[in-house]
């Protein structure tokens, strides 16, 4: 089990699930549906390897789907007001910056718990856009959609944009020192603090992470579509959360790729449409979620309790 | 246990809300108007006083507003087309919530997942229970006006819900406070290893906290159902932040150990009397009801950020 690690069982798992959806629906593998159906899961993807990162450092943000809702209503209105796109789009990530640099400081300037703080900021946001905007959608230009590309290059933009932003956060993640002091703050704080790695700012750092990448994920929604939906983040965390926990990050901290956490994306996203595919009924969706997480708990849970003993 | 600063300042609030909405709020401090915030805060203020036990034993309870809304599915399909009386498909819906909350406590102690964890999957788990018992779509409505009762009707002048509310603060109350099995979660909370060695049985601890928020959360399903009429896949949705919310308004650390029933209370005032202040305000200073959640959130975060600054006067 050690050899393959966690990431590997999901991965196999995905490959296997693929395979059986391959050989009796290959209609799922069409080249339209699928291209649009990744294009579409593309913002949830960086909002769950953004939420991953504070993961690692042993901490949680569960403000990332408010966050993902202001940040696009703040880039949609930059559009609106007749700006291109990209400055829409940069104002989206600007946004979730500043809101995940306010719950750093919370939690790494004044120790106060993340789950605690995120929660407060999560109702907070998300209230106070519904206020703001009392739910009326912001209306974008055509030009705006796909940014003014053809369809399919748009939609193989956006996916290159969210791959390449995963892949940008796990090469961080191993290869640059302030990458691996992530991890090593999650496994061990105070070590971590002796061995002189800036710790408030690294704590600090993740959540502008999460919330650059929560910000993304709203630059990344906003141009599929001519309309912002103010609540288009609603119950976001809680499915970020969840695929990190299936792709192998420890919710204790210091342990977690970004490969993982791709491969539980689209484990979950896939196990729905691909079960669809294969003649089970939609309504199924969540509880199978469920299953697929508790499942790969108890997996890392074991795992875990060999290794310590 | 210094809860005493909190507590001042959670009253203090709660007088400030009282002279602002007593001042300009219309009919305000009325009898009719003091049950209305009964009725509408007793399925929060169930879930509060259930998760309470939960977070002082060092867990979290995410699946809440799942459990609420499987157990009102289970309650509609018991009775429908199970064709059972009302009490009996209640018994069983109250059944299902306990049960659920139980497969939480265990896997937390056997499988040794974290709770946040757990819940999460049955977060997910148990909703999708629900819907696949409705397939998405069905919804249960015309109940007995027996039942409904329950969601609408008075007793003694006060609303049903406010009896119901009142037996379990006492029942929560008696159990963290009043006996060893409080003191003892408390103590599995505060440091599990050490309780461990002083001879409890953190393991059996949990496990009854997770169930008898389960069981709780059946009976707000219930609550729900019968004041609003109709039981759907989708109730109680996010009643879990709500009630979270307010168990940590009133003090609770969420790592464990520290909680008291008074605060949970007040902290469930301080929300439930600010949400229906603010839609009392004349039309002149009217503000919208969105920003209560606006409120919470911000008073949340003052909350704790004085926290750590109360107790420390508060001598440690």
């Amino acid at each position: 089990m050690r050899r393959l690690g966690r990431e590997g069982w999901v991965g196999m798992a995905l490959v296997m699930l693929l395979a059986c959806v391959g050989l009796w629906a290959p209609a799922f593998f069409e080249p339209q549906p699928l291209w649009t159906r990744l294009a579409s899961w593309m913002p949830r993807l960086v909002v769950a390897a953004g939420v991953a990162v504070v993961m690692v450092a042993r901490h949680i943000d569960i403000s990332v789907g408010s966050v993902l809702g202001v940040s696009g209503v703040v880039g949609g209105m930059v559009i609106a007001a007749g700006l291109p796109a990209w400055a829409g789009m940069a104002a989206a990530v600007s946004c979730g910056a500043l809101a995940g640099a306010l719950n750093g400081w919370w939690v790494a300037g004044l120790r106060l718990p993340s789950i605690v703080v995120t929660l407060a900021t999560m109702v907070a946001w998300r209230e106070g856009l519904r206020w703001g905007r009392q739910g009326v959608f912001v209306n974008l230009p055509d030009t705006a959609v796909w940014m003014g590309l053809p369809m399919v290059a748009g939609q193989g933009l956006v996916i290159a944009a969210g791959l390449g932003a995963v892949a940008g956060l796990g090469w961080w993640m191993r290869n640059m020192a302030s990458g691996r002091w992530v991890a090593a703050m999650g496994s061990n704080p105070e070590a971590g603090r002796l061995a002189g790695i800036p710790a408030g700012w690294v704590t600090g750092g993740t959540f502008v992470v999460s919330g650059s990448m929560a910000g993304l994920g709203a630059a990344l929604l906003l141009v599929q579509s001519p309309q912002v939906d103010p609540a288009s983040g609603r119950l976001l965390e809680l499915e970020a959360v969840a695929a990190a926990v299936v792709g192998g990050v420890s919710i204790r901290g210091g342990a977690g790729r970004m490969r993982g956490v791709l491969a539980g994306f689209l484990l979950l996203a896939c196990v729905g449409p691909a079960l669809t595919y294969l003649g089970v009924k939609a309504y199924w969706d969540k509880a199978i979620h469920g299953v697929v997480i508790l499942a790969a708990a108890a997996m890392a849970a074991r795992a875990g309790g060999k290794q310590a003993t | 246990m210094k809860t005493g600063r909190t507590w001042w300042v959670l009253i203090g609030l709660l007088a400030v809300e009282a002279i602002v909405f007593g001042t300009w709020g219309r009919n305000f401090g009325t009898a009719d108007n003091v049950a209305n915030m009964v009725r509408h805060g007793t399925e929060v203020a169930l879930l509060a006083l259930a998760l309470l036990p939960v977070v002082v034993g060092g867990g979290i309870d995410l699946s809440l507003g799942s459990m609420v809304g499987l157990s009102a599915v289970v309650f509609g399909k018991a009775w429908r087309d199970g064709g059972m009386p009302w009490g009996g498909a209640a018994l069983i819906a109250v059944a299902t919530g306990a049960g659920a909350g139980c497969l939480n406590g265990w896997m937390v102690v056997r499988l040794r997942v974290p709770s946040l964890i757990v819940t999460l999957g049955t977060y997910s788990l148990f909703r999708g229970m629900a819907e696949a018992l409705t397939q998405g779509v069905d919804a249960f409505t015309a109940f007995p006006a027996s039942f409904l009762w329950l969601g609408e009707g008075r007793w003694g002048g006060v609303p049903v819900q406010g009896w119901i509310l009142a037996a379990a603060t006492v029942a929560a109350a008696s159990w963290m406070h009043g006996m060893r099995w409080g003191r003892e979660l408390r103590a599995a909370g505060f440091a599990p290893e050490g309780a461990r060695h002083a001879g409890i049985d953190v393991g059996r601890r949990l496990v009854w906290a997770h169930g008898a928020c389960g069981l709780v959360a059946g009976i707000a399903g219930l609550g729900y159902t019968a004041r609003l009429g109709t039981a759907k896949a989708d109730a109680g949705t996010g009643l879990e932040l709500a009630a979270i919310t307010a168990v940590v308004l009133g003090g609770a650390s969420i790592h464990g150990g520290r909680g008291s029933v008074g605060g949970t209370w007040l902290g469930i005032a301080v929300i439930a009397v600010m949400a229906n202040g603010l839609t009392r305000l004349p039309a002149t200073m009217s503000v919208a009801a969105e920003l209560t959640g606006l409120m919470t959130g911000l008073l949340l975060l003052g909350g704790m950020a004085l926290g750590p600054l109360l107790r420390k006067d508060g001598g440690s």
